[in-house]
């Protein structure tokens, strides 16, 4: 009885959820006009939407863009958020406490407050340094490479991160970051995965300071592309649907092969 | 220890990977051929303005064979973001050549900002175009912007509709809004159709009347808000309540159900800018149905005319390198070609604001879309009626106070002490 | 004295561990943030800007949008962090169910509002709520109100369409932090309860909830300081209004800079003014939550 009551709540929610998902589906196969009235059933519409899209935009080398930036940034994100988050943790001290909460204090600010510090700085690179300059990749990632989020997350997560195993660790002679990474990272495989797809899906969909940052519309990447295509008088938007759902594709699939790391079960334990 | 800077240098190699892989250097985008230069462009919508800027592109290159331009496709409101941004950090790395930008919009730059844009008074002949667009754009007697859509708005209505409410299309003519009222009661009582719709979180057809009058959200300097005692004000949002309330105009939320409303035939008709026009003939079915009619004046206000202007853009040049070749650019096309004006209006349906361009052959066309009517003649037409008004750099600011007014009046608040307790937040926000 | 043992042996690789990713906070966020707050202590537009000292926010006491803005916030904070953090933890333990079948699915489809684009998805919530959308419909259909609902006119209903977006949105987001959380928890703890008789709702109240604190903690805090700087959805399906109605203080922020003339001075102060909301509600959180730290 449990079991059904499970499966009709989660299948109506799920029903609910995927809604709008399916309106995008169904809308890339329509045409624009039948969009706009909301028609919910699919049409033939596809291969004609998907060719005025290649036509009138360079879809590929705005996918390179996104997936070149997204990819560096997830990985060196999490990388170092990882390390600050053990070091947190494991290494605690009243110091160290004083310097991670101050360091929550960096994530209050909205953003749009900082933009033009930002950019006067990474002005000045473009003349000094000019590879970390403006309209690089560099500049794109570095403001949000280290973010008090992610170190919050991964701290969080170690608390349940079991001292024993780093006991047993030093006990078989491994260095501090040896057991950092032979240890701590594999066991904590969950955090990495989820710290993955949300690293990755911010740095995909992010906007504000790319459209700030990035000069040339051969750096474009997604968001800047759509909010483009959606700002004409007359959008074409079974154009914008197929793009979306192009722009979309990329962090469905991270998240699809990612979340197989979310099995029941423990994953490495102390025996 | 070993492995912290093994990251690090990791790090170091990354960011260079990153930056190895970019095709292009960062820095100007401008590249110097032997005799000018690639000139970049800010602009949105690829069928409408960016078309205008490729064809322009065209005829300039029949004479200047090197030119080639860069139009970067970006929104309106992106591409006020990055100048905003670009400006008050005192740079001017990243800025366009030429960009495109609202009418409503440029003061904000031209007062705040001046320094970023170049003149163009001495390369533009201020009498070939319509008053209102120069004005717009012109600051102590210096012109900075090249006037190019014009925004001339008239009231688009479904011929079909009307008819079978026992109207003809002569009725709307030459009217009041109250008669416009009487009229959009029959047609909703016959048809269920509501003329027109609104979208209650932008007061853009509130602007559309005050404009018809010569009036606007502050007094002439632009500066000092006039909200209370603002007779076309008042009158603005009485007449919408009314319509609202009868049923003759109804509302919309965002802009794709704008069109939706009335490419599916739901509403009867429209009233915007004329670069609805497109949005208009997306829907085939409609074809010989659609006519357009002069918009309804202000009954009560003697400076009320039958033509007004909703958006519309103009063109400006920003002081960097490649501006002199810009200048040319603009000037030469822009600023002359009648040509270039025919094939405009032919090609993309734009209407631009050069005066000696409307008097050619293809602004005599009739559309058979709008039942053979000789639209852009008529849009023309109008346009010279339209009264200049100053913008001034606080539209928005004053529109975004006077929004949730009007709302609150359409529910039934009282509307003198509204207006009063608008003009108080307005001279207390705006300095 | 284990502790004293781990620190010893730590303390300076403790240090290096958290050096590289503090640096570059201090040097990417702190800095200018510091400048953004000497902008707050200036006025003028554009590039005028001259000091000030507090009268940017003295003005914030006395600007009603400013005023307005910060009700409609705290409005949001009230209902959307509850709703949102304990519907995630719902979620995340039923998809925890080792003996549930299509778990990939359900967690998946949980998760695509997440990744749906905003554009895409505020024109699908327009659609459904309008006057002749589709929920319209339904409640039109099944009797429960004789005349369509204005949603969006309505300033109430418009709340609760953000809060019902914003909701949709992120919750599967959230579902993924108390996910992954909850496979850090030793499944031999629940054997052992219920072999001791303890049913599935003493188990999670008992069991799941302590275990988790850490992780509902990181949650509320973080949808906290997200609600406070809402702006997407407000921005997208409402633009604000109707009048007011949904307008937040991170649109305000975005108008003062650059849909008005822009007075980045003021802009600063007001988000400035979010910042002590947010330093308010995360030591509150701080507090309940028990953090040891």
């Amino acid at each position: 009885m449990k079991k059904v009551g499970s499966y009709l709540f989660l299948g109506f929610f799920t029903i609910l959820f995927a809604f709008p998902f399916y309106f995008m589906l169904v809308s890339m196969t329509n045409p624009t006009v039948e969009i706009m009235q909301g028609k919910l059933t699919p049409s033939t519409h596809l291969l004609e939407n998907w060719r005025n899209l290649r036509a009138t935009y360079d879809i590929g080398r705005v996918f390179m863009n996104s997936a070149r930036i997204s990819v560096l940034q997830t990985l060196f994100s999490i990388t170092i958020a990882s390390l600050a988050g053990y070091g947190f943790e494991v290494y605690q001290s009243r110091a160290k406490n004083v310097i991670f909460h101050v360091l929550l204090l960096s994530m209050m600010l909205p953003f749009a407050a900082t933009m033009i510090p930002l950019f006067r700085m990474f002005g000045s690179f473009s003349t000094t340094i000019p590879f970390i300059g403006l309209d690089t990749v560099a500049s794109v990632i570095l403001p949000t490479l280290s973010t008090a989020f992610l170190i919050f997350f991964f701290r969080q997560n170690t608390k349940m991160f079991s001292r024993s195993l780093i006991e047993a660790g030093r006990i078989d002679g491994l260095s501090e970051i040896g057991i950092f990474i032979r240890i701590y990272m594999p066991t904590m495989k969950t955090t990495y995965a989820a710290a993955a797809i949300i690293t990755f899906i911010n740095s995909w969909n992010s906007y504000l300071w790319p459209l700030i940052t990035l000069q040339t519309q051969e750096k474009q990447t997604f968001p800047l592309l759509i909010s483009a295509i959606g700002a004409a008088n007359n959008p074409d938007y079974g154009l914008l649907m197929v793009a979306i759902m192009v722009a979309t594709l990329p962090t469905m699939i991270v998240f699809f092969s990612l979340q197989k790391y979310f099995v029941a079960g423990m994953l490495g334990s102390v025996k | 220890m070993k492995k912290v800077s093994l990251f690090l240098v990791i790090f170091v190699l990354g960011v260079l990977a990153g930056c190895g892989s970019e095709s292009s250097t960062s820095g100007s985008d401008a590249k110097e051929t032997s005799e000018g230069q690639e000139i970049t462009i800010w602009a949105w919508d690829p069928k409408f303005n960016i078309a205008a800027f490729d064809l322009a592109e065209s005829y300039y290159q029949e004479d200047h064979p090197d030119f080639s331009i860069n139009v970067t496709e970006i929104s309106q409101q992106d591409s006020v973001q990055k100048m905003n941004t670009i400006f008050s950090s005192g740079g001017t790395q990243g800025l366009p050549n030429i960009v495109l930008i609202e009418d409503f919009r440029i003061r904000n730059f031209l007062e705040v900002f001046p320094e970023y844009f170049v003149p163009l008074t001495d390369y533009i002949n201020v009498e070939d175009f319509m008053d209102y667009k120069i004005e717009v754009s012109s600051v102590d007697g210096e012109q900075y912007g090249m006037p190019f859509d014009s925004g001339v708005a008239g009231v688009y209505l479904r011929k079909s509709i009307i008819e079978e409410s026992g109207l003809a299309i002569t009725d709307f003519h030459d009217i009041s809004w109250q008669t416009f009222n009487t009229l959009g009661m029959q047609v909703k009582e016959a048809t269920g159709k509501p003329l027109f719709s609104i979208d209650m979180n932008d007061l853009a057809h509130l602007r559309m009347m005050m404009h018809s009058s010569g009036y606007w959200y502050t007094t002439e300097d632009g500066e000092t808000p006039f909200i209370d005692g603002n007779p076309s004000l008042k009158q603005g949002f009485e007449d919408l309540k009314m319509m609202l309330d009868s049923g003759v105009i109804t509302t919309h939320n965002g802009w794709d159900q704008l069109l939706a409303g009335f490419n599916s035939g739901d509403v009867a008709g429209v009233l915007q800018g004329n670069w609805i026009t497109p949005s208009v003939k997306s829907e085939d079915s409609h074809s010989g149905d659609w006519v357009v009619v002069p918009v309804p004046k202000q009954e009560n206000i003697d400076t009320s005319v039958h033509a007004t202007n909703l958006g519309g853009s103009s063109i400006y040049v920003l002081d960097i390198d490649g501006k002199e070749e810009a200048l040319h650019y603009i000037s030469e096309v822009f600023g002359k070609n009648i040509a270039f004006y025919e094939e405009l209006v032919q090609t993309v349906g734009a209407i631009g604001s050069y005066i000696p361009a409307a008097e050619g052959e293809a602004y005599k066309a009739t559309d058979p879309f709008f039942d053979n009517q000789p639209i852009y003649q008529d849009f023309v037409t109008w346009a010279t009626e339209i009264p200049s008004v100053n913008f001034g750099k606080n539209t928005y600011a004053l529109e975004d106070i006077m929004n949730p007014v009007f709302l609150d009046y359409v529910n039934g608040a009282d509307l003198a002490e509204g207006l009063k307790n608008a003009q108080a937040i307005a001279e207390n926000q705006l300095n | 004295m284990r502790n004293r043992l781990l620190l010893k042996k730590g303390a300076l690789t403790g240090w290096c561990f958290i050096a590289i990713p503090t640096l570059l906070i201090f040097f990417f966020s702190f800095y200018p943030m510091v400048q953004a707050f000497m902008m707050s202590l200036q006025s003028g537009t554009g590039i005028g800007l001259s000091f000030s000292g507090l009268a940017n926010y003295r003005r914030l006491f006395s600007d009603q949008t400013f005023l307005a803005a910060t009700k409609n916030t705290l409005t949001f904070l009230c209902f959307q962090v509850p709703i949102m953090v304990i519907l995630a933890m719902f979620f995340s333990v039923l998809l925890n169910n080792r003996a549930l079948k299509l778990k990939g699915v359900f967690r998946t489809i949980i998760f695509l509002p997440a990744v749906t684009s905003l554009v895409a998805y505020s024109m699908v919530f327009k659609s459904l709520f309008a006057n002749n959308g589709v929920i319209n419909g339904i409640l039109l259909r099944l009797s429960l109100v004789s005349e369509p609902i204005a949603f969006f006119s309505s300033p109430f209903w418009a709340k609760v369409i953000i809060v019902l977006a914003i909701t949709w949105r992120w919750t599967g987001y959230n579902m993924i932090f108390f996910l992954s959380a909850l496979q850090n928890v030793d499944p031999s703890i629940y054997e052992a309860a219920r072999i001791d008789g303890a049913s599935p709702l003493k188990q999670f109240f008992n069991i799941t909830i302590p275990m988790l604190k850490p992780v509902i903690l990181f949650s509320a805090v973080t949808s906290t300081i997200g609600t406070l700087q809402l702006f997407d959805e407000p921005m997208n399906l409402t633009q604000g209004g109707p009048g007011n109605a949904t307008f937040t203080i991170s649109q305000y922020i975005y108008n003062l800079s650059f849909r008005y003339t822009p007075d980045f001075g003021y802009a600063s102060a007001v988000s400035y003014a979010i910042v002590v909301m947010v330093i308010f509600f995360s030591f509150i959180q701080f507090k309940v939550g028990g953090d040891d730290t």
